[in-house]
């Protein structure tokens, strides 16, 4: 059964291994460059009772082996509330181009699931000092239970672009090991900081904000899913999806997503997810958005029997950004950013953020923003942040 | 069970589109594909902010992230070579006796990659063609020079555009 499986990998990995076109031959010298961003935040938090100083920095390495393999690796190095210095391993991954269309990439990747995690989440290219309300991780600490909060996961995935008439079709498929039950984890983890209480409550639908408490609004428990990314799996069922966008650039993208991987050791419960994202893009403005719609498979009992039920959870975000410079000159590279962020059953939330945004120059910008997220079972939550972020 | 048809069904997917090469039939120029793709996620960054040995690295990355075929890579990297070349190379390459054809200027610099010129072009940036006529001939002259000098954020390269094919394009985008 398992070499059955590896098989079917290889055969993934190794699909329609066709000829291959030359496309630019890489100079000796042209193999290695560094790159990241990184960003020094103040936040005031008054439900969490913090105020204060924050910063990171997100090294981006790539390598080019030749001209069909491509490796790059990013780290994010921050510090906690101890004074600790936290490293944590975004992405390390292999691209190899197939062909003129098509690129296979193997290792840690970001997920393409929507937009946000794999091409928005950089705080130089994140309009709002914040991640939206429908996600979590990446550094983020919020009063909003994120639906879908993976950011990336260890294992393959392909991607092809296709050109038809003025639109770009873009197909993405990938395979990786998956979420597993929060319950399997050692128990005595202490859960301290920001960024742990976020992975710790990756998916969590339950009316409170203690993750020890899983009961949904008819008292039925069922455990939590972690997402967070190991070079393990709880089980031998892979998790699966992909993205179709189509592009009408530069413009409009608008995409789907489906995620589907099972979380406990017997490989019987699953969590679901589908996406809509959208992108709209003019001289003038930005509008990005995105909604997610999540199952989870939990043993509930009926009858004095354990049946496998479902409980579904929405959410959307939609952030729009106005370049106010170009109507009135006067006011040089300032943005406004609006976003409104819902999430509905089991925790169900609401957001609004407001902020102004001031660009130094093409990848450094000053940001400033107000949160206030109301939390129909829980307290509301406000903020108020200054972020300087950079890319380099 | 469900999982395993489920991934069967995903690797015969992606069997048969890893298998297919669809090339574009109109292919675009590097400055419309950096017009129509860097502003989906992030501002675009000024060429100049890298060299051509590291935008040779940084484009794959890039390629996997924003979509692109690597036919599109090479003609951006083939339009950032131009951006990238000194004036003073140009000048050799394009002696000052031949007239300069403003139009031959636009497209040699991919001007209208970003910017639309008698309705046709990106917009990325505004439209060239009332340019003069609003804000006068002394800032399109700067703006070409300093593309930066009234928009710290703005991503227009500074291109290698020599001093007489900038009197020819201002004289053609000037109010007849």
């Amino acid at each position: 059964m398992r070499m059955i499986k590896t098989i079917r990998l290889a055969t993934l990995l190794s699909a329609g291994i066709v000829v291959q076109q030359p496309l630019y031959a890489a100079e000796s010298s042209d193999r290695f460059v560094f790159v990241g961003y990184g960003d020094v935040k103040y936040e005031s938090a008054d439900v969490a009772g913090t105020d204060a100083f924050s910063a990171r920095f997100v090294p981006i390495f790539l390598f080019s082996l030749n001209d069909k393999m491509h490796v790059e690796a990013e780290l994010e190095v921050g510090l906690n509330e101890d004074g600790e210095t936290e490293t944590e391993l975004e992405y390390a991954d292999i691209h190899y181009f197939l062909n003129d269309n098509t690129t296979i990439t193997a290792g840690k990747f970001l997920l393409p699931f929507g937009q946000f995690s794999a091409n928005w989440h950089p705080s130089w290219i994140n309009r709002s000092i914040w991640t939206p309300g429908i996600y979590g991780a990446h550094g983020s600490s919020q009063a909003m239970d994120p639906m879908l909060p993976i950011l990336s996961d260890v294992g393959v995935a392909a991607q092809q672009v296709y050109q038809v008439g003025s639109a770009k079709v873009f197909f993405d498929v990938f395979m990786t090991n998956g979420p597993r039950s929060e319950a399997e984890h050692d128990e005595e983890e202490v859960v301290e900081d920001d960024h742990d209480i976020a992975f710790a409550r990756l998916f969590s639908p339950t009316t409170t904000l203690d993750p020890d408490v899983d009961e949904d609004e008819h008292g039925e428990a069922f455990p939590e899913v972690e997402f967070e990314a190991t070079s393990s799996d709880n089980n031998s069922n892979k998790a699966f999806g992909g993205r179709i966008a189509v592009a009408f650039l530069p413009s409009i993208e608008i995409g789907t997503s489906y995620y589907q991987g099972a979380y406990d050791e017997g490989g019987q419960l699953d969590i679901r997810a589908n996406g809509i994202d959208i992108n709209l893009i003019s001289t003038h403005a930005i509008l990005r958005g995105e909604y997610i719609r999540t199952e989870t498979d939990a043993f509930v009992e009926r009858d004095h029997e354990d049946v496998i039920d479902s409980f579904s959870r929405n959410g959307w975000f939609l952030q729009g950004t106005f370049f106010v410079g170009h109507l009135f000159e006067e006011l040089g590279s300032t943005e406004i950013v609006i976003e409104h962020a819902q999430t509905k059953k089991v925790e169900e939330a609401e957001r609004w953020m407001v902020g102004i945004n001031y660009w130094l120059d093409p990848r450094s910008v000053i940001k400033v923003g107000y949160e206030d997220t109301d939390v129909a079972d829980g307290p509301d939550d406000k903020r108020f942040a200054v972020q300087f972020s950079y890319g380099f | 069970m469900k999982n395993q048809s489920t991934i069967n069904i995903f690797l015969l997917f992606a069997s048969l589109f890893a298998s297919l090469n669809v090339d574009s039939s109109e292919p675009l120029s590097g400055a419309e594909l950096i017009n129509n793709n860097c502003a989906r996620c992030h501002n675009s960054r000024p060429i100049q902010e890298f060299s051509m040995s590291e935008w040779k690295v940084i484009m794959p990355h890039m390629r996997e992230k924003a979509h692109l075929t690597g036919t599109e890579v090479q003609a951006i990297l083939n339009f950032m070579e131009i951006a990238a070349t000194p004036a003073k190379a140009v000048k050799v390459i394009e002696p000052v006796t031949i007239a300069v054809d403003p139009r031959e200027v636009l497209t040699r610099y991919g001007c209208q990659g970003c910017h639309q010129v008698q309705g046709a072009g990106g917009t990325l940036g505004p439209s060239l063609d009332n340019v003069i006529s609003d804000r006068g001939k002394a800032f399109f002259l700067r703006k070409v020079k300093e593309p930066q000098f009234n928009n710290a954020s703005s991503a227009m390269p500074q291109m290698p555009i020599t001093d007489e094919e900038l009197e020819v394009l201002a004289e053609f985008l000037s109010p007849k």
